[in-house]
């Protein structure tokens, strides 16, 4: 494949991603997790300051990282933010990967490579949570940074490499504390993956060896970047010491949850399961392909005829961080990203492996063309993923969704304030525990007089308030306080999560005013 | 003159009495093919003035006219979303009225209406919905209409409507939204003619689309 019909390939693969992952950038209801994070992005964008949380956050990287994204479009406070500013940051990191991919074209080839890009750019996966405020997207792609820079250190060992190897943990791990766990299967995928390599014949040696001293100069070098890094952002970039000491001690947390058994507690080949076929409701998910293609990659890696330091590096990374992350029993959907992006990388080289492999002309034509045509199952399965049911349960990547009913629920509360007095600064009482109450806050982020209580005893007097929202468990309570001064209706918030909105009868009666009926069409 | 008044009602009385009564024992039950439940119980406990409340047993009894019988078996249903996401749009009223996947059609998001042909206008007594039987959930401004007019723009008659704040500007609803349950939800039309059953939508509890798996409606030939 020549350098320009590569290049036109991956132009082509990252505009794809960008289509798939900035278009409709709003069309999803934002999730809890997602609200929780522009929020507190918010408080960082109106004051300038950030406190890490080892409690329920993870690093700040998305936070700093949104900053020019909100500066860009002009959005100087939470009130102002949208859907589409933070939910950019992530879509442009996820695009971004594609970029990361030409780095390795010497590795894997230029084929193995335009396979990978158009399988990343089309990844359901990977485009739903490049679509989701959290940390996932820009977690992978300083990730398969620094897998990549840790591979070229294993190749050639200098400094420049492993600073920049340091760097990008320390950004891996200022984006996520847990990512800890993908470094050291990084590093033991490149200690494997160099020991086979140096067999007679298959050397991946490229550059002279270094004494033990220089490579411990080295290995200092990227452990003081890697330090310098996670520091400068854990502690507000030095303003707050703590923070990073506090992200050391959330180990003991995420240890607690990983082993435990709450209620994101699944069995060992959950991650496998949902990417190779899931059905629900007349839908059918697979990304059977990528598996299918991936395992061709790895036998073709293992092959000896085939020996060659990054495929092996790259599948022994993939499997190694599969089978970590499907050990630990608490498991969430996105957190299959980070060795996804492995099998999608082996994907392409199994798919080189077959295109290359083909005996005569119209055998490689038509390897090309099921690979065309698998691409394209991917592209349709992406769109109903992300555009067609990106609320919908029945979807493998949605999980404890904001349901859509919850838009109707906002929508009243909006369009009730409109007809109030106070207007914006109507007074609306939140009678919910923490899990119910996002994320409301992030959609009355408009709103000045919005108040949160867990229990309907503590909210004071409730008839105050024109409107009160209240989960399940304090709906008996509040209604009774408010007997028939109020109409109530309920919403979803999320599967099998009811919330309950009391507006004052009198407000009732002027919204419902304002809304007369129209003429049949 | 009060006398006369007493006098003639009490022979109005006594001349439609056997009228009357004649027409209450031609009240049969109406037998139903009701599908397995898919689940039991609901996932959390609803409780709100606008929604009818959960008793969790079965439906009981409904009577209607003796010679009535299931008009919309097989008969041509149109919709606002002819090219259903999932499913065909003649499933509406194929029979089969399973909650599993392979049994219900899923039209778009918003505001949607499936419409039934009876090819006839008929004395109505009862419809029966089910819009989507698998999981507990409130289908949002359901309206059930019926007509003689294709096109719904005259002679209109409202047989439900839970859209209680006019979302979809057919005017403000005063029955209670349900939750979706195996037995369907049965309608009473009341003996309201018409040839044409246009059942509205709005997305649900769940997601914003609309779901059907089969629509039933029950009448009599016009005499």
């Amino acid at each position: 494949m020549s350098r320009a019909v590569f290049g036109s390939l991956v132009v082509m693969a990252l505009a794809l991603a960008l289509a798939f992952r900035l278009i409709g950038a709003d069309l999803r209801p934002v999730h809890h997790d997602e609200a929780n994070q522009a929020v507190r992005f918010g408080m960082l964008l109106e004051t300038g300051e950030y406190r890490y949380d080892r409690n329920d956050h993870h690093g700040p990287t998305l936070y700093y990282l949104t900053l020019p994204f909100a500066w860009i479009r002009g959005q100087t406070t939470l009130a102002l933010l949208d859907e589409r500013t933070i939910r950019a940051v992530p879509a442009i990191f996820g695009a971004g990967l594609i970029l990361l991919f030409p780095l390795l074209a010497r590795g894997l080839g230029r084929t193995a490579v335009a396979v990978s890009a158009f399988l990343a750019s089309l990844s359901p996966a990977l485009t739903y949570y490049s679509r989701f405020y959290i940390q996932e997207s820009l977690f992978v792609f300083f990730t398969l940074a620094f897998l990549i820079a840790l591979g070229r250190y294993a190749l050639q060992p200098r400094q420049v490499w492993a600073v920049s190897a340091g760097a990008l943990a320390g950004l891996a791990y200022a984006t996520k504390e847990t990512s800890l766990i993908v470094l050291l299967a990084a590093v033991a995928a490149a200690v494997l993956a160099r020991v086979w390599t140096v067999a007679p014949g298959e050397s991946g040696g490229e550059a002279p060896p270094v004494s033990s001293g220089t490579r411990a100069g080295h290995v200092m070098a990227g452990l003081a970047a890697a330090l310098l890094v996670s520091v400068a952002f854990y502690s507000s970039f030095f303003t707050h010491p703590s923070g990073f000491l506090e992200s050391i001690r959330a180990f003991s947390i995420y240890v607690e949850r990983g082993v435990g058994s709450g209620p994101h507690a699944q069995p060992w080949d959950y991650y496998l399961r949902l990417l190779a076929y899931s059905s629900s409701g007349g839908l059918v998910w697979t990304d059977g392909l990528v598996l299918a293609l991936a395992l061709v990659g790895l036998l073709a890696a293992a092959r000896r005829s085939a020996a060659r330091f990054w495929p092996r590096y790259i599948g022994l990374y993939a499997v190694i961080t599969c089978l970590a992350f499907s050990s630990v029993r608490y498991k969430t959907p996105w957190n299959l990203l980070p060795f996804y992006i492995g099998f999608v990388l082996l994907a392409g080289y199994g798919g080189a492996a077959l295109i290359h492999g083909a005996r005569s002309r119209v055998m490689r034509g038509l390897v090309i063309v099921l690979l065309v045509l698998a691409c394209w199952q991917l592209g349709m399965q992406n769109w109903r993923a992300n555009f067609q049911y990106s609320a919908d349960l029945r979807n493998p990547y949605v999980y404890a969704q904001t349901s859509p009913d919850f838009l109707r629920l906002v929508r009243r509360v909006t369009d009730v304030s409109a007809l109030h007095p106070d207007r914006a600064g109507m007074l609306v009482k939140v009678i919910a525990g923490p899990y119910e109450q996002w994320p409301l806050p992030w959609y009355v982020r408009r709103m000045t007089q919005v108040g949160y209580w867990s229990r309907a005893a503590e909210a004071g007097r409730l008839d105050d308030a024109p409107v009160i929202v209240a989960s399940q468990d304090q709906a008996e309570t509040v209604g009774a306080a408010l007997g028939d001064r109020y109409v109530s209706e309920f919403y979803g918030l999320r599967p099998g999560v009811i919330l309950t909105v009391y507006i004052e009868r009198a407000l009732w009666e002027r919204f419902l005013a304002s809304r007369q009926p129209q003429p049949q069409p | 003159m009060n006398k006369n008044i007493a006098m003639c009602s009490l022979l109005v009385a006594v001349m439609l009495a056997p009228v009357v009564a004649r027409q209450a024992a031609e009240k049969v039950e109406l037998k139903l093919q009701l599908p397995k439940p898919m689940f039991i119980g609901t996932p959390t406990n609803i409780k709100s003035p606008n929604l009818e409340v959960i008793t969790g047993k079965p439906r009981g009894p409904f009577m209607v006219p003796a010679g009535t019988k299931l008009l919309s078996l097989k008969r041509p249903v149109k919709s606002s979303d002819m090219q259903p996401v999932i499913g065909e749009i003649e499933m509406v009223t194929d029979g089969d009225k399973e909650g599993g996947d392979g049994y219900f059609i899923e039209l778009g998001p918003g505001k949607q209406w499936v419409q039934i042909d009876l090819r006839a206008t008929y004395a109505l007594h009862a419809i029966l919905a089910w819009h989507y039987h698998s999981q507990a959930r409130v289908y949002r401004d359901v309206i059930v209409q019926v007509s003689d007019d294709k096109d719904f723009l005259k002679g209109v008659q409202t047989v439900f409507n839970s859209d209680h704040d006019n979302t979809s500007g057919l005017g403000l609803g005063k029955d209670k939204e349900y939750i979706e349950v195996a037995e369907g939800r049965l309608f009473d039309p009341k003996g309201a003619k018409g040839r044409y059953v246009r059942l509205y939508s709005n997305g649900n509890t769940t997601n914003d689309l609309n779901h059907y798996v089969e629509v039933e409606v029950y009448g009599t030939p016009l005499t």
